[in-house]
């Protein structure tokens, strides 16, 4: 196992509160700051594929995800992710081929997956606190092992955003055209479903699976309100998800405020898109 | 399906009387059991402006879809190998785009992240700033460079569309219905424009339209196409009254016969932007 320490010396060096002072709390941080800007870079396209339901609906298989662990003996880490790849890249295959409306679509594919992960674990006794942790996330009890996982994903995403973030833009805007344009469309949605697939199940370990759709859509979101180009939309969306996530991680701990830290950190992004809201509407010119 | 074939360098299929770019071969279309097209075959020569005409419903955006793989179709399209034997490239200026006006994307964005693999975040390097401006320039919207796509006009748009296009440096110009949306004089002035960037940069055009007023007037080649073709050729062979009358029904012939006093009759295959300085009297 890596040795993480310096990166945490570090963090008690740059973030001076008490609140960072406890190791549980240091790894929670870390893994915040890599799940949210891992999860904005895609939720600005999944925004401007509008795919924020096929998101939802990805983090709904973790419990089919979860109840396959349970059958089969096998760590709900390894078939979370596996299903939720399995499920999104079937939906985009769907998609693509039938004449059903996208959302018809993946609402099918919705109801299937939590039937059939509902029914499984209510036949297994004692996992009900497992449920609430698939609900609400828990980031406090990231392990080092995730946190190495995270960041294995993370170069995976930023590598992709690297090198197909512009025909990404291309291909939402006008899938038609960037095809006549020798753009490789299919292989673009494949690759972006999947990597979605397993962001969303990772980012259901830290927030929740009721949380993950806000984590990808609310940074974006804002970033929409205040960017003037597409250079600036991507950055604006990693500024803004990262520093909700500090914060919202920072107030959680508070005596003041005891709450849970997945859903603190989405209260910050709203309160965010609030005020970005307000900035627009401030700053529109009358027509 | 069939598709686009590359390897036709020694094809032998070039009929007498001129190059080719494509051919349509018995191409037919059902959707939903409904027939669309049938048994559709047509040339198109190259380096002309050729224009499908025919009604509303006649298949023609169609006919386009399954040129740009977007329909499955029975039948063959061949695109024929460039003088230099290398397979065509494509440009398709769409109809009406419909996308999201929200998205913050400037002029500039737009035509770059069709050309530049490093990221927008991570900036636009010169070179492809420099190309973007020639292109806006070539089709005269350079003042729109730093403007937000969602908040083009109509007109606007249908240029930076073109630039767009024309990016792919397109041995073949797809358009559809080009004219759509834009008053007479702006489908005129946009026609002009793509009768100059045709001879300077030599591309096969090809567009749809069913404004037979605007766009017949700088076509060389005509297809008339109403789910089966019902006349090809020359303009003033193809749109005869009698073809216009049996295509568009009794009443839009009659009113053809208002739009196009005596002009479609002195358009000929070398028609330009020079016969469309004429005034019009309607």
């Amino acid at each position: 196992m890596i040795d993480s320490s310096p990166l945490y010396d570090l963090i008690v060096r740059l973030l001076p509160f008490d609140a960072f002072q406890a190791r549980f709390m240091q790894q929670a941080l870390v893994g915040l700051i890599l799940i949210a800007p891992i999860s904005a870079a895609l939720g600005v396209h999944v925004v401007n594929f509008r795919m924020s339901f096929f998101a939802d609906a990805i983090g709904h298989s973790a419990f089919a995800g979860v109840a396959l662990g349970l059958i089969f003996s096998v760590s709900p880490r390894w078939t979370m992710p596996i299903f939720g790849l399995l499920v999104g890249l079937g939906i985009m295959a769907l998609q693509r081929r039938s004449a059903l409306s996208s959302d018809t679509v993946i609402g099918v594919v919705f109801a299937a997956v939590m039937a059939f992960g509902l029914a499984m674990v209510s036949r297994v006794q004692g996992v009900a606190r497992d449920l609430q942790r698939f609900l609400y996330g828990d980031i406090l009890t990231i392990t080092n092992a995730d946190i190495l996982g995270l960041a294995a994903l993370g170069v995976l995403i930023f590598a992709f955003q690297i090198w197909g973030y512009n025909r990404l833009l291309y291909i939402s805007l006008t899938p038609v055209v960037a095809k006549a344009h020798r753009v490789q469309v299919a292989t673009y949605q494949y690759l972006f479903a999947g990597l979605l697939a397993l962001v969303v199940m990772f980012s259901v370990w830290a927030v929740g699976v009721l949380l993950v759709t806000a984590l990808l859509i609310v940074p974006a979101a804002t970033a929409r309100n205040l960017a003037r180009s597409a250079g600036a939309l991507f950055w604006w969306a990693m500024g803004l998800s990262t520093t909700s996530a500090v914060i919202g991680l920072w107030i959680s701990a508070q005596d003041w405020a005891r709450t849970a830290t997945g859903p603190t950190v989405i209260m910050v992004g709203v309160v965010g898109f609030i005020i970005s809201q307000i900035v627009v509407m401030v700053h529109k010119q009358p027509q | 399906m069939p598709s686009l074939d590359p390897h036709n360098t020694a094809r032998p299929s070039q009929p007498a009387g001129g190059n080719l770019a494509l051919t349509f071969s018995h191409i037919s279309v059902s959707l939903g059991g409904v027939s669309i097209l049938d048994d559709v075959s047509a040339s198109v020569p190259c380096g002309e402006c050729v224009a499908v005409v025919g009604p509303n419903g006649a298949g023609k955006t169609t006919l386009l879809l399954a040129l740009l793989n977007q329909v499955p179709y029975q039948g063959n399209i061949h695109i024929f190998a460039t003088s230099g034997g290398r397979v065509p490239r494509l440009g398709y200026v769409p109809q009406r785009l419909q996308f999201d006006r929200g998205l913050p994307l400037t002029v500039t964005d737009f035509l770059v992240m069709g050309s530049q693999r490093r990221p927008l975040w991570l900036g636009v390097k010169a070179a492809h700033r420099d190309r973007a401006r020639a292109l806006l320039t070539s089709v005269g919207a350079d003042t729109l460079e730093r403007r937000l796509i969602g908040a083009l006009s109509g007109g606007e748009l249908q240029r930076v569309l073109l630039a767009l296009a024309l990016q792919q440096d397109p041995d073949l110009l797809v358009l559809d219905e080009p004219t759509a949306g834009v008053d007479l004089r702006g489908g005129s002035l946009f026609c002009e424009l793509l009768d100059r960037l045709r001879r300077e940069r030599g591309f096969t055009q090809l567009m749809v339209s069913h404004d037979l007023a605007t766009v017949t007037h700088h076509a060389s080649h005509v297809i008339l196409l109403n789910r089966r073709v019902a006349a090809e050729g020359l303009p003033k062979e193809v749109l005869t009254p009698a073809h216009l009358s049996a295509v568009f029904g009794l009443h839009m012939g009659l009113a053809d016969a208002h739009a196009l006093p005596g002009e479609q009759a002195t358009c000929t295959a070398t028609c330009t932007a020079a016969c469309c300085r004429g005034e019009r009297h309607d």
